[in-house]
């Protein structure tokens, strides 16, 4: 079958404006994204640049934007996408500088890296405590990162501001904070927990949705959030906003917003956000925190928050880490 | 675009690229290369890494089976050994094999000291699974991504000590003079330009050359760079006419499905239903060495028992549970790249080029034949696997070796100066590079790497013979001559792929010749190398290593014998 | 055809901040005969945070909030993406892992409840595009509004993770496009419409949340909308509420007034504006509404 294959082409340096230009290729039944690549710059374009390696889906040398988002072309069949998009339109990954066609410059990708300090650092240098296999199925999945950089590419957080750690070395970040061999858990979340860090995540998915290998960064991040809570590492926004909505919900069974405002901020900055409340007030906008009704059946939320406070304490008599 | 300049002007702009020195440059940032750079960084020395790839895309990422090493008390390394030696068809050199089995559980060990994270069996301990020719379960493993997880082990812990990492560079020529290694010419890819690096030593990992053939399961950048790059700075190459291939191919991709899916317990089937193996190896069946499985197959395919020229391996009966944990990979890659689901269905499967048991000759220290030039890993032929290697023997090879030849190397620096580093490398060099971007292609260059990759699919294949490999020779030395005259489209500098993939098939043409040269000599079958003019094993005559040296452009030929210390050459039964 | 009956879970934004998105649902769902039963025990879903705080308390809270719509024996229907979400994503997780499942019930027990890990979840927006009908939408429009470009702003909550909402597709999302077209206006592509409006950062890094807002808005200007509309009441906190703090961060005005999915349809049924509850937004939709 004749298929077109749109290509965003851009010159080393941007010497020139980006581009698009048409290939046209006859697509079989299986054949991949990186097998089209190939061909095209065997016979159709030698000067078209794009990274490859394993075509197997494990070196993350691929990744780029197919038809929208962030994808590995040796993964991705054409045949399917044209069924579904009519056309297969490929560009560079997103967040990050172009230094030529589908070639982005991941020099920043790997400075977050190793921003993290991706290796474990065990409490004594032998490092002779034992693993089970429970103990590694939590981490099992942050470890199969192939650092192809989908997940970056997609990140809303990161689109925004480019000093964000993103998706990618969070995830790394946990491969060590919940090795149970890991003896700076609590230095590292310190580090984690300042501004660009952990908390600036916006839950927008897209790490998860779109990582290859179901590595699923988001969930890192909330596991690292948690592991912060649990060590009492507490003092910012972030986990103050968490712990607002928690006592919340313990209080009242929903979320109390003006309370929430006031807690994360702290009484100085909700000070600096009475302008903007005074034109939500006009529009009845403000949260009235003395009228917030509570729902029906308190008993039963807090009964259950009594059995994980319970099952905390548990934790902490028998010493065990959480 | 076009060329913008003359020959002379060219060389000044590739003279403009600078000059750092090293103590230490490692060629290729996989396991070997990775596992070496620790051991030199740890020690102090001033370590750099060139690979052509960001070191977590070097191909050893992608290896998924397993790591063996004989932990348990009921198995012992000299059980490794034997094995070992056996699945070499006894052409491994036995004081080799015995480091490398003696060592593999104090690497096991350093391994996971580093971080590594292995499959667990119910006690807690690493878990091990049986693999072709081992008469024990001593594969460790972590899940179906092994290669992955040490990988990325290792790459954590060069970023901690420090390592230098050029990547994206790709070396384009070893400097040696009086037979010493001096340092390399390498060209960034990013801008075209060519630097010196200058070092007292180098160690060469830069794994295998795959790509030659048509249908293999190595990465696109296993093109033998290395040995080339040894074999025109004087060093010798050795077996290289033992290539392995590996019985579980996907067709057409020729994407591995691991031993481990054997090791798990899965089936070989043919078109009629039957576990054929049981014919062929009636004890291991499935579990025989590689080169006894992949003949096998092709021997049903070639009767006229295949599946649309494949064979199937099943694993259904496993249970989607185990295969989930246990080969979750397999079961990604099947649907990926196979449409089918290895719970559902049996995954046809054909043998592939896979690995390459010749390399640059080196000593149990990775020593070549240069002063100061070492090796390690697929790139090397310390010969601890012979005429055929084990599963779960690449990953083990990669990481004590890649550590020993660390420390040895540490030795020679510390006791070592720097040697001259002369102009004249560099200006050679630039010469060649802009005489390529220079001249006006007679014919693309893939067309010739295509005709390669055939030629030596059916010329210097699973079955051999003279008539063949002259033929093939025959071609090569075409290929050759045509790949003088043939140049690129894309003159630019930066992220010239074009010319990548262009030095890229300039070696793997000369790693051909060296296959053939080694494959059409060796006049008897032995493990891999199965010529069908000479069916049997002669111990008389050549039990002993094919070596290949490049003199003054001609490549010539010579022997050495096997080392052979407690085991006896036997007969070979599955 | 059967008659669409649901346990009415608006979400704490619409029962306080956002509540003129519950009060046109209500009107909107009665127009079209829908039947929302109130759930007066749900609990707060925890919005992402609470599972920040402990993944395994947040599976028992939602747990709750399925047990209780259990005891009605009816599915939830929300008007809220990040509740979508938040309670797709544990029921997800209770329904393919049984010891999950039996986390959330031995939690629950000390309460006396029981959940069977089969309760089901949808929008309003997925009720609108499939199980009420696009057909049987556009007929009861009385008032097409054919002069108004809209942008379809999906945001995050209601595609994203795929595998635990299932619904629409996160590539190539329809539902909202759809429903805009049932109702006679025209909707606007741009990029932004599948992206994070920066909400859930709007106490935490300020400055990345308001420039994040603005950016949507702003693309979604370029590319000819009049207005946006989302099926997420904390997607229009930040597009309406936070839009002039945009504006400053920008340095240019927009000026774009975002309405809640059910006001746009309701408006298209011929409901007033009044009754719609425009005036509570901050960007006025004055203009445009006629």
């Amino acid at each position: 079958m004749k298929i077109k294959l749109k290509i965003k082409r851009s010159a080393p340096l941007n010497e020139s404006e980006p581009f698009f230009q048409a290939f046209s290729i006859d697509a079989y039944e299986g054949m991949t994204v990186l097998e089209a690549l190939l061909k095209i710059a065997d016979e159709d374009d030698p000067t078209l640049s794009f990274r490859k390696s394993c075509r197997s889906a494990i070196c993350g040398s691929c990744a780029m934007t197919i038809n929208g988002h962030a994808r590995l072309a040796c993964n991705t069949q054409i045949l399917p996408e044209i069924h579904k998009f009519g056309e297969v339109i490929l560009e560079p990954l997103s967040n990050h500088a172009v230094l030529k066609d589908l070639m982005v410059d991941l020099a920043p990708f790997w400075e977050k890296m190793e921003r993290v300090m991706p290796y474990l650092t065990p409490p004594d240098a032998e490092n002779t405590a034992k693993m089970t296999s429970e103990d590694e199925a939590k981490i099992d999945k942050s470890q199969q990162c192939i650092m192809c950089g989908s997940c970056n590419s997609e990140c809303n957080a990161l689109e925004i501001d480019e000093h964000y750690a993103g998706p990618a070395a969070l995830a790394k970040a946990w491969r060590f904070i919940g090795d149970t061999r890991e003896g700076f858990a609590e230095k590292r979340l310190d580090k984690l927990s300042t501004e660009h860090g952990m908390w600036d995540c916006v839950r927008c998915g897209h790490c998860t949705q779109y990582c290859p290998k179901n590595v699923a960064p988001l969930k890192a991040i909330e596991l690292l959030r948690s592991r912060a809570i649990k060590l009492g590492i507490t003092d910012n926004h972030g986990a103050k906003h968490a712990l607002s909505m928690t006592n919340s919900i313990k209080r009242v069974g929903r979320l109390d917003e003006a309370a929430m405002t006031f807690k994360t901020l702290g009484f100085l900055r909700s000070l600096g956000m009475i302008p903007f409340g005074i034109k939500m007030e006009l529009h009845g906008k403000m949260p009235l925190p003395l009228i917030l009704p509570q729902i029906d059946g308190m008993d039963e939320v807090k009964a259950i928050f009594k059995t994980f406070e319970e099952k905390d304490k548990n934790k902490e008599d028998s010493g065990g880490k959480s | 675009m076009g060329c913008k300049c003359s020959t002379t002007k060219d060389i000044l702009f590739f003279q403009g690229g600078f000059l750092v020195t090293h103590d230490v440059i490692i060629i290729g940032g996989g396991i070997a290369g990775m596992r070496s750079a620790i051991e030199c960084a740890k020690a102090g020395l001033n370590t750099a890494i060139v690979s052509k790839v960001y070191p977590v895309r070097s191909h050893s990422v992608a290896a998924q089976g397993g790591i063996n090493a004989a932990l348990k008390s009921t198995d012992s390394w000299s059980a490794h050994m034997a094995d070992t030696v056996k699945g070499s068809d006894f052409l491994a050199d036995q004081d080799a094999t015995e480091v490398l089995c003696k060592e593999a559980a104090f690497d096991i060990t350093e391994l996971e000291k580093m971080g590594a994270i292995w499959s667990r069996d119910e006690n807690g301990n690493v878990a091990q699974r049986p693999f072709g020719g081992a008469g024990y379960p001593r594969t460790c493993y972590l899940a179906d991504r092994t290669g992955h997880g040490i990988v990325h082990v290792l790459y954590e812990q060069i970023i901690k000590h420090g390592v230098f990492i050029y990547d994206e560079w790709h070396v384009v020529k070893l400097a040696v003079l009086d037979n010493a290694a001096r340092g390399i010419i390498a060209v960034e890819l990013k801008t075209g330009r060519l630097h010196r690096l200058r070092s007292k030593a180098i160690i060469l990992a830069t794994g295998g050359y795959g790509r030659v053939f048509k249908t293999t399961t190595n990465a696109l950048t296993s093109t033998g760079d290395g040995m080339a790059l040894a074999l025109s700075a004087g060093a010798n190459l050795m077996d290289m006419e033992f290539v392995q291939f590996h019985p579980t191919v996907l067709p057409r991709t020729g994407i591995l499905i691991t031993e481990g899916a054997r090791g798990e317990g899965g089936y070989l089937l043919n078109s009629k239903g039957e576990r054929f193996m049981e014919k062929y190896a009636p004890k291991a069946k499935e579990l025989a060495s590689r080169d006894v499985v992949s003949r096998a197959e092709q021997a049903e395919i070639s009767e006229g028992r295949g599946v649309d020229g494949c064979v199937l391996l099943d694993v259904r009966h496993l249970g989607a549970e185990k295969i989930n944990q246990r080969l979750s990979q397999i079961r990604e890659l099947s649907i990926n790249f196979a449409g089918i689901d290895p719970v559902e269905k049996p995954i046809p499967v054909r043998p592939g080029a896979h690995y390459s048991m010749g390399g640059v000759m080196a000593g149990i220290d990775g020593q070549t034949n240069i002063t100061g030039l070492y090796a390690a890993g697929e790139s090397a032929c310390i010969s601890v696997h012979g005429a055929n290697r084990l599963g779960g023997n690449s990953l083990l090879e990669a990481v004590v070796f890649g550590r020993r030849a660390g420390q040895a190397t540490e030795a020679f620096v510390k006791s070592t100066t720097l040697g001259d580093f002369p102009d004249g490398f560099l200006s050679e060099a630039s010469f060649e590079l802009a005489g390529i971007l220079k001249r006006e292609p007679s014919e693309p260059a893939y067309i010739i790497r295509n005709e390669m990759t055939v030629a030596m699919e059916e010329h210097a294949g699973l079955f051999r013979n003279k008539t063949g490999l002259e033929k093939g020779l025959e071609k090569i030395k075409e290929l050759k001559e045509r790949f003088k005259k043939a140049g690129l489209t894309d003159k630019a500098d930066g992220f010239n792929s074009e010319l990548l993939a262009f030095l890229e098939l300039g070696n793997m043409l000369d790693v051909s010749e060296t296959i053939l040269l080694g494959a059409l000599a060796r006049n008897e079958s032995r493990g891999a190398h199965s010529r069908t003019d000479f069916p049997q094993r002669d111990d008389v005559n050549w039990l002993r290593h094919t070596l290949i040296r490049n003199q003054s452009g001609e490549l010539h030929l010579d022997y050495k014998n096997v080392v052979i210390t407690k085991i006896k050459p036997a007969e070979r039964k599955y | 055809m059967v008659n669409l009956k649901y346990a009415y879970y608006p979400g704490c934004a619409s029962k306080e901040i956002t509540k003129e998105a519950d009060k046109a649902t209500r009107l909107v769902c009665e127009a079209l005969g829908i039947e929302l039963v109130d759930m007066p025990k749900a609990n707060c879903c925890g919005a992402g945070l609470l599972t920040d705080y402990d993944y395994e308390l947040s599976l028992a809270l939602n747990a709750r909030i399925f047990a209780e719509a259990e005891t009605m024996s009816l599915d939830i229907l929300t008007i809220c993406s990040t509740c979508l979400m938040v309670m797709s994503s544990a029921n997800r997780d209770m329904k393919n892992s049984e010891s999950e499942l039996n986390l959330a019930n031995n939690a629950l027990s000390s309460a006396g409840l029981h959940y069977s890990g089969k309760g089901k979840l949808t929008h309003l927006l997925w009720v609108l595009a499939k199980d009420y009908g696009l057909e049987k939408l556009s007929k009861k429009v009385v008032k097409p509004l054919t002069w108004l470009k809209v942008a379809p702003f999906y945001g995050c909550h209601s595609l994203r993770p795929s595998d635990a909402l299932g619904m629409d597709d996160p590539q190539k999302p329809w539902t909202l496009d759809a429903v805009i077209k049932a109702l006679g206006a025209q909707p606007v592509e741009y990029k932004g419409k599948t992206k994070c409006c920066g909400f859930q950062i709007d106490l935490v890094a300020e400055d990345t949340a308001v420039k994040m807002t603005g950016k949507r808005l702003i693309e979604a200007k370029t590319r000819g909308a009049d207005c946006l509309v989302t099926p997420c009441p904390f997607c229009h906190i930040n597009l309406d509420n936070y839009q002039g703090l945009a504006e400053k961060k920008a340095g240019q005005k927009i000026g774009l007034p975002v309405f809640h999915l059910a006001q746009l349809v309701g408006l298209a049924l011929g409901l007033s504006a009044e009754d719609m509850s425009l005036t509570r937004h901050l960007v006025s939709a004055e203009g445009i509404v006629r």
